[in-house]
């Protein structure tokens, strides 16, 4: 009944989306494999499950979580294949402003609204992590509580999420970055800490100021287009939402051919874009909600919050305002690079301080993002690369510390730094993780984390010179803090090692299997990208050339 | 040019078909609103009937009568009045739906003695398919929250009362209708009064009809006064426009508008008073929380949508058809800063207010204070533009009145459907504190999520309903700061109209309301049922079926709304701006 109900609903939404182009009949590998199918399958086994009692949903969890589980490794092996050329040959060799796989389908026709989806050397990298991650987050959370809602909406924030990347239309782009607030605000307020309330609130109410803002952004820079025909515009503005259209009309304007925007227009709509995806990145001043939902969040919720959706926001950066303002990024290039600086110093040294575990690694997220921040602000085509290769290294790396945060939550009850002494005797596995996880993160060599970083400084150098110490100082003050927590919680504490009080004296025990198997991909894949970064990286160097070539007017790495 | 201008030019304006009153035409053009009226008379005539005899005088022959005497048990049952109501609004609202849905309708204007009465077009068509909606769901969610109960057996004296009043409220409920219907066809200001006080006096009673609960009555003696006293500074402003103008035709004082005197002004100001109460803009809110706090959710629900509707019918009539500046004329406005100032009072206060209540009918009383601000803000853009400077201004003012139309539109579906949630609860106890929402997604999941929905709408999350009226109205308001600047070449800040600083102002309101819509969600979703409220809900088929249509239409018109922003168009083409 539930494949028949699903059969229904896809056949449905095929007929509901007429094409612009009729004559286009290659299949359709983003809109309901990778973005519709998570979505739709994860409403209706929640909807499913809402109609059971508490009793029967305990029981219901177990095929629910096998059915999510499977339906998530479908995007993965999507996902996947379209990388390797499997399924098809795609042709990922791509022009600035080209997109693989691209499909248009007419939304709402009187504004210039289409449903329009492809993918980059930007974005396919992130899709593939969230492809990637979802499923490794439903194993590592297996045993959560109430798991006939929990992992459906897991699904659910993968396919929001995937929406972000793929969406070529600014309309369709705000609506799934807003749809993604939805499950994390649920996964927060229902499955969190103590202040849950607080922290949902604070996360959806935060995010939300900052996108309208951004929508405004959006919306005024969508009139100020010269109008048009054709079928992507609207009947009744005569704009249109589409972000390729406007790549196309920005490109031509940098080049000289066209007049588009004042000095100070351009200023202005970079500045009311960048707030939205600051906030999410999130960087310094627009930090604070990011600590909070982290404590609050459930494991799951804070792998996918930390893995991917903290990158939407340096995504929509490079998307968005960077490729239509370039002389804006010129012009605002110092306060990014402030932004970046203080970010990662400020996030480093608050590190230093906490004595809760979890929040000493979201903290040292906001210390991450500030790096893609300074790459960004290097205005090197190198910087990009790096910026784009820290998005996808810190998403499998940060995941992986929270996994062991909530690994730690869940068998020592407590995330105090201080109450734990000498994991390694008890907690082996654990131990082993985390020593792992912390080393990814500080950026050891032949780690995905030291590339990224490597490539950063590279970047950095030309444009700022000495001012290098200080990024670099931090990297110290990073492994300080790492290897502060990690000499205090796994070592120490003589022989016997010092069990939590939390768990009155019981022996503490270690991970379970389906934590170990999560955590095992994750450690895999850190090092199979620290050492062959260029499987990722050769995508992500190919489309920083073409970004150089179509923004700013250069050529080369 | 783009196509714009093909399809919603001037160029397509046609002239009304006269008829006069009661012709064949006439009621060919009126079927629906006759259908409304034979309904109410079928409310007044079937719960009468009985056995009585007339007796021919001087004689003994009796002949029967049917009126009185003994009722008959069939057509005398409670149940009647409810089911008639809404079979007559179902039949009417579809009759019209189908009409408008499918395209252009022909412009009918009714003329007595050389005066427009009533014209019939997509704009008034538009409002009436509004009127009857909001009030068709109102009366389906009363059949199951004011039940009618069948003679057998004991009765409470609650199942009593709720007896005794079905006929009288459901009159009520189809005069508001046929009132409203009235002032959405009126092309004279006169006859619109006359609407709108019928519409008025009705909502008066069906406000304080809880007459047996003390929040009802007083509500009702409240916002009675509030509203007479508003009326009747707007009849004095009324007099004063006949006394500048000689007449209360619409187009004649439009025509005339340029080259009136100081009083044509105050007397604007004075008739907006009456308007400004009736879409409970500050400084005219106060009687509004205490109002729907006091009214039965469904009456509540009619109040913050099809009311709130009918007033801005009124602000467009008398701004943009009587006082906007001449096509071609280099200037704004005269009302441009004034209102800009209320909107943004209006829209502040509403949520700022919402976000201090915690009994959830107050909150959405503030809640549509606030939105009635973005309308007002909404309907400052169209009297922002300079219209010497455009070739074709009438695009700018048909996208912004558009975009109020679409956003009282989709109002009804989300806002009204937030009420009959309430509605729901009230049917098991009040609903006048936050603490009867606690649990609600637990107790029951649907209707937990479909409140949820309800209040994301109201937010303005993307893809619901809500976000599409809201981006429609703030995408009017920045399309006129911004005009055709893109012609001009280089496109800088400071030339962009201050009217853009409106949009923003409603954006940082919109994100200061999410605070309150989430609690609602948060209550529902986190806390625990309070004591007495752990059994299921109670069921009402009829309430259930009006929230799901609620649901289906939020999630429906926020998809894919395209036909109907195509009618909001024609509406608002029909209004022949400038």
């Amino acid at each position: 009944m539930l494949i028949g109900g699903l059969l229904i609903i896809v056949a449905g939404l095929m007929a509901f989306f007429p094409s612009l182009n009729d004559s286009d009949t290659t299949v359709d590998w983003i809109s309901l494999p990778l973005v519709g199918f998570p979505i739709i399958v994860s409403c209706i086994l929640m909807a499913f499950a809402s109609q059971e009692s508490r009793a029967r949903k305990e029981v219901i969890a177990v095929p629910i979580r096998l059915f999510t589980l499977v339906a998530s490794l479908i995007p993965l092996a999507i996902s996947t294949a379209l990388f390797f050329d499997w399924l098809i040959m795609v042709d990922w060799d791509l022009a600035y402003n080209e997109y693989a796989l691209e499909k248009e389908y007419v939304w709402i026709e009187t504004i210039g609204v289409s449903w329009h989806v492809g993918m980059d050397g930007l974005s396919f990298p992130m899709v593939w992590l969230t492809t990637f991650l979802v499923p490794i987050t439903i194993i590592t959370t297996w045993d959560e509580k109430d798991g006939a809602t929990y992992h459906p909406l897991l699904l659910m924030m993968g396919g929001a999420l995937i929406g972000v990347f793929v969406a070529l239309d600014l309309f369709l782009f705000y609506v799934f970055w807003e749809l993604t607030l939805i499950p994390m605000f649920f996964l927060i307020l229902k499955w969190g800490g103590k202040d849950r309330r607080y922290a949902a609130q604070k996360f959806f109410i935060y995010t939300f100021c900052a996108s309208v803002i951004m929508l405004l952004g959006l919306i005024t820079l969508y009139f100020l287009q010269p109008e048009g025909s054709g079928a992507q515009y609207g009947t009744v503005t005569g704009r249109t939402f589409d972000m390729t259209v406007l790549f196309s009309n920005a490109t031509a304007y940098n080049m000289g051919d066209n007049v588009f925007l004042g000095e100070d227009m351009q200023n202005v709509l970079f500045a009311m874009l960048m707030i939205g995806f600051l906030v999410k990145l999130p960087a310094v001043p627009f930090h604070t909600w990011l600590p909070d939902a982290h404590v609050q969040a459930p494991t799951g919720g804070s792998m996918l919050l930390a893995g991917v959706m903290l990158k939407m926001g340096a995504y929509g950066m490079l998307r968005i305002p960077i490729a239509i303002f370039p002389d804006a990024v010129v012009y605002y290039q110092d306060v990014i690079m402030a932004i970046g600086l203080i970010s990662l110093v400020w996030g480093a040294i608050v590190c230093l301080g906490q004595t809760n575990l979890k929040k000493m690694v979201a903290y040292s997220s906001v210390s991450h993002m500030g790096v893609i921040l300074l790459g960004i602000a290097s205005m090197q085509p190198i910087g990009y690369a790096a910026a784009l290769f820290m998005m996808f290294a810190h998403g499998i790396i940060s995941p992986m510390l929270f996994a062991v945060c909530g690994a730690f939550k869940h068998h020592y009850h407590s995330m105090e730094i201080g109450a734990m002494r000498g994991m390694a005797k008890w907690s082996p596995y654990l131990a082993v993780y985390m020593m792992f996880a912390w080393m990814a993160s500080l950026g050891l060599p032949l780690l995905a984390g030291f590339v990224a970083e490597l490539m950063v400084m590279i970047a950095f150098w030309p444009e700022y010179g000495w001012w290098i110490l200080l990024p670099g100082a931090v990297l110290a003050i990073t492994a300080a803090y790492y290897l502060w927590s990690m000499q205090r919680t796994i070592f120490e504490g003589g022989d016997e090692g010092q069990p939590p009080e939390s768990l009155n004296g019981e022996t503490p025990p270690d991970i379970t299997l389906t934590e170990n198997i999560g955590m095992i991909i994750l450690a895999i894949f850190t090092v199979i990208f620290g050492i062959f970064p260029f499987i990722a990286l050769g995508m992500m160097d190919q489309w920083t050339v073409a970004f150089f070539e179509g923004v700013f007017n250069l050529g080369g790495i | 040019m783009s196509e714009v201008t093909m399809v919603h030019g001037e160029d397509e304006f046609d002239l009304p078909t006269v008829v006069e009153v009661f012709s064949t035409d006439f009621w060919k053009a009126f079927a629906p609103e006759t259908i409304l009226i034979c309904g109410l008379l079928l409310i007044f005539i079937i719960p009468n009937l009985g056995n009585s005899k007339f007796r021919i005088p001087l004689t003994k022959v009796r002949v029967p009568w049917f009126l009185g005497g003994k009722r008959f048990k069939v057509t005398g049952s409670p149940a009647i009045p409810g089911i008639l109501a809404t079979g007559t609004l179902f039949t009417a609202l579809g009759m019209m739906a189908i009409e408008a849905i499918d395209g252009n309708m022909d412009t009918t204007a009714v003329m007595s003695n050389g005066i427009v009465i009533l014209q019939m077009d997509n704009f008034s068509r538009f409002f009436e398919i509004l009127f009857l909606a909001a009030v068709l769901l109102a009366s389906m969610a009363s059949l199951d929250r004011i039940p009618a109960h069948t003679f057998e057996g004991k009765k409470s004296l609650e199942e009593m009362y709720d007896n005794r009043r079905q006929a009288d409220f459901y009159i009520l409920m189809l005069t508001t209708a046929i009132g409203m219907c009235i002032v959405a066809l009126a092309q004279d200001l006169f006859v619109l009064f006359v609407g709108l006080e019928l519409a008025s006096l009705a909502t008066y009673v069906l406000v304080g009809f809880h007459k047996e609960s003390k929040a009802g009555a007083e509500s009702g003696v409240k916002y009675f006064i509030v509203g007479s006293v508003a009326s009747g500074v707007g009849l004095y402003g009324l007099s004063l426009l006949y006394l500048e103008f000689g007449s209360l035709q619409l187009h004649t004082i439009a025509a005339n508008w340029a080259d009136s005197t100081i009083l044509g002004t105050i007397a604007l100001g004075l008739v907006l008073v009456g308007f400004g109460f009736k879409v409970s803009a500050a400084p005219f809110h106060f009687a509004a929380p205490d109002a729907y706090a006091g009214a039965n959710s469904p009456v509540a629900g009619v109040l913050a949508t099809a009311s709130k509707a009918m007033g801005m019918i009124g602000l467009i009539r008398v701004l943009l058809v009587i006082a906007l500046p001449e096509a071609g004329a280099d200037e704004s406005a005269i009302w441009l800063y004034t209102l800009a100032t209320l909107s943004v009072i209006t829209m502040t206060w509403g949520n700022v207010a919402a976000l201090g209540s915690t009994n959830p009918k107050r909150m959405l009383a503030y809640s549509s204070v606030a939105h009635a601000g973005y309308m007002l803000a909404a309907l400052t853009a169209v009297g922002a533009w300079k219209w010497g400077e455009v070739e074709a201004p009438g695009d700018y003012a048909e996208a912004i009145v558009a975009a109020v139309l679409f956003h009282l539109f989709v109002l009804v579906a989300f806002k009204l459907g937030a009420f009959l949630v309430l509605g729901l609860l009230e049917m098991e106890g009040g609903a006048s504190r936050l603490s009867a929402l606690s649990g609600l997604a637990r107790r029951d999941p649907l209707i937990g999520t479909a409140m949820f929905i309800f209040m994301l709408a109201l937010a303005g999350v993307p893809p619901l309903a809500g976000f599409m009226s809201k981006f429609l109205v703030i995408a009017g308001i920045v399309s006129t700061s911004v005009g055709e600047l893109w012609m001009n070449g280089t496109v800088s800040f400071s030339e962009i109209h201050w009217v853009w600083w409106l949009a923003l102002a409603m954006f940082i309101n919109s994100a200061i309301s999410v605070f309150y819509y989430l609690r609602i969600g948060v209550v529902m979703f986190l806390d625990v049922p309070e004591e007495g409220r752990r059994k299921p809900l109670p069921y009402g088929a009829s309430i259930r079926m009006a929230i799901w249509i609620c649901l289906v239409a939020t999630i429906l018109l926020g998809l894919s709304g395209d036909t109907l922003i195509d009618m909001c168009y024609r509406a608002a083409d029909s209004l022949n701006l400038a």
